[in-house]
């Protein structure tokens, strides 16, 4: 029978490697989506969210279970990936590097959904939007559509009330759809 | 009946499943009958679309490379910082906050109320007497107030001495 993700908790605060092993495999796709989406470079997704791992073993005994273990996991990942991104963002060569990625990458996949020129254009406008958007609103746009979060666990994983990420997500959305409204 | 602006404003929420009934059907309502909100919602829901096809990586990561990178940051020796950071954490962390809130409050009333502490005043109003030189002469400070002091000059009969020469007194101290 499979353990929960909290008996699996407690085990690792016993010391059991194997369970925090099994947390992580259950978590590392996941957890990298969440940061590749906020980040947009594989290099520096890889590394974030093996230091999301690297924290929450760190971490792992003063978890409670007052929330969901993957919300606490998330938390310590949006954290970490915010930081970073304002580094970046500090250091605009950084932040180019990052884009020219985005775009490659776009040029290896096989089946490209976008197909046509329009669709094409759409997808860098987007991806340049998102760029623009700050952190925060990032964050909440990355939560709700990859990820298909709750406003209760998104409040819960940045901090915040569900009114603030509805409003949060009202205003990141209007922004894209602002930059966006010729290609929709 | 709510305006069209109203309503755009919890569209998102909306479509997000995150309202509540009677809120969820009022839009509903809104939005089959107005086809500006209509339009506004499709160009929602491409946006979403669009938003997930753009974000979602393209090729999933292996477990082993990424558990090896997990690994070894673990097995690393933490530095000094890092693990005096953790004994703060633990310190000041959530289930001891019980003893650490007062503790706080404690010490911040104890260092508020040095400012109203006073130094406490001598029983009478002889500050010293100490001797001043090595031939008996000693001297008594009388604080009459806080900004006031009187000095007087004390003198000790020594064998051989005068009294009535004004040898002594004659005598400049020299500091």
């Amino acid at each position: 029978m499979e353990l929960s993700d909290w008996e699996l908790v407690q085990k690792c605060q016993l010391g059991e490697m194997g369970a925090f092993q099994e947390l992580v495999s259950r978590y590392h796709q996941k957890v990298y989506i969440v940061v590749l989406g906020l980040l947009r470079n594989r290099d520096d997704a890889m590394e974030v969210a093996q230091e999301t791992f690297f924290r929450a073993y760190r971490k792992i005994k003063s978890f409670e279970g007052g929330s969901s273990f993957y919300t606490w996991l998330y938390r310590i990942a949006v954290n970490i990936a915010i930081d970073t991104q304002r580094r970046q963002k500090r250091n605009l060569l950084d932040y180019r590097d990052n884009m020219d990625e985005v775009f490659e990458e776009q040029q290896e996949v096989a089946k490209d959904p976008f197909s046509d020129v329009h669709e094409k254009e759409l997808r860098e406008k987007l991806l340049s939007a998102i760029n623009d958007l700050t952190p925060e609103h990032k964050a909440v746009i990355v939560l709700r559509t990859l990820e298909g979060l709750s406003y209760k666990d998104i409040g819960d994983i940045l901090g915040c009330s569900e009114g603030t990420v509805m409003s949060r997500l009202h205003y990141a959305r209007k922004k894209l759809q602002e930059k966006l409204r010729a290609y929709l | 009946m709510k305006s069209c602006d109203e309503i755009r404003k919890c569209l998102g929420a909306w479509v997000d499943g995150e309202l509540g009934r009677d809120e969820a059907d009022a839009v509903r309502s809104h939005v089959e009958a107005c086809p500006a909100c209509s339009e506004e919602r499709r160009q929602l829901d491409k946006l979403n679309v669009s938003i997930k096809s753009v974000l979602a990586p393209q090729r999933p990561i292996a477990f082993e490379p990424f558990w090896r990178g997990v690994e070894r940051r673990i097995n690393e020796k933490n530095s000094w910082r890092d693990e005096w950071m953790d004994r703060l954490r633990g310190a000041f962390g959530r289930p001891n906050l019980a003893w650490s809130i007062p503790a706080v409050i404690g010490l911040a009333l104890v260092l508020y109320s040095l400012r109203f502490w006073k130094e406490p005043t001598p029983r009478n109003n002889f500050a010293a007497v100490e001797s001043i030189d090595a031939y008996g002469r000693n001297v008594a400070l009388l604080r009459e107030n806080e900004t006031r002091t009187t000095v007087i000059w004390l003198y000790q009969n020594q064998e051989g001495d005068d009294e009535t020469s004004g040898e002594t007194s004659e005598q400049s101290p020299t500091f």
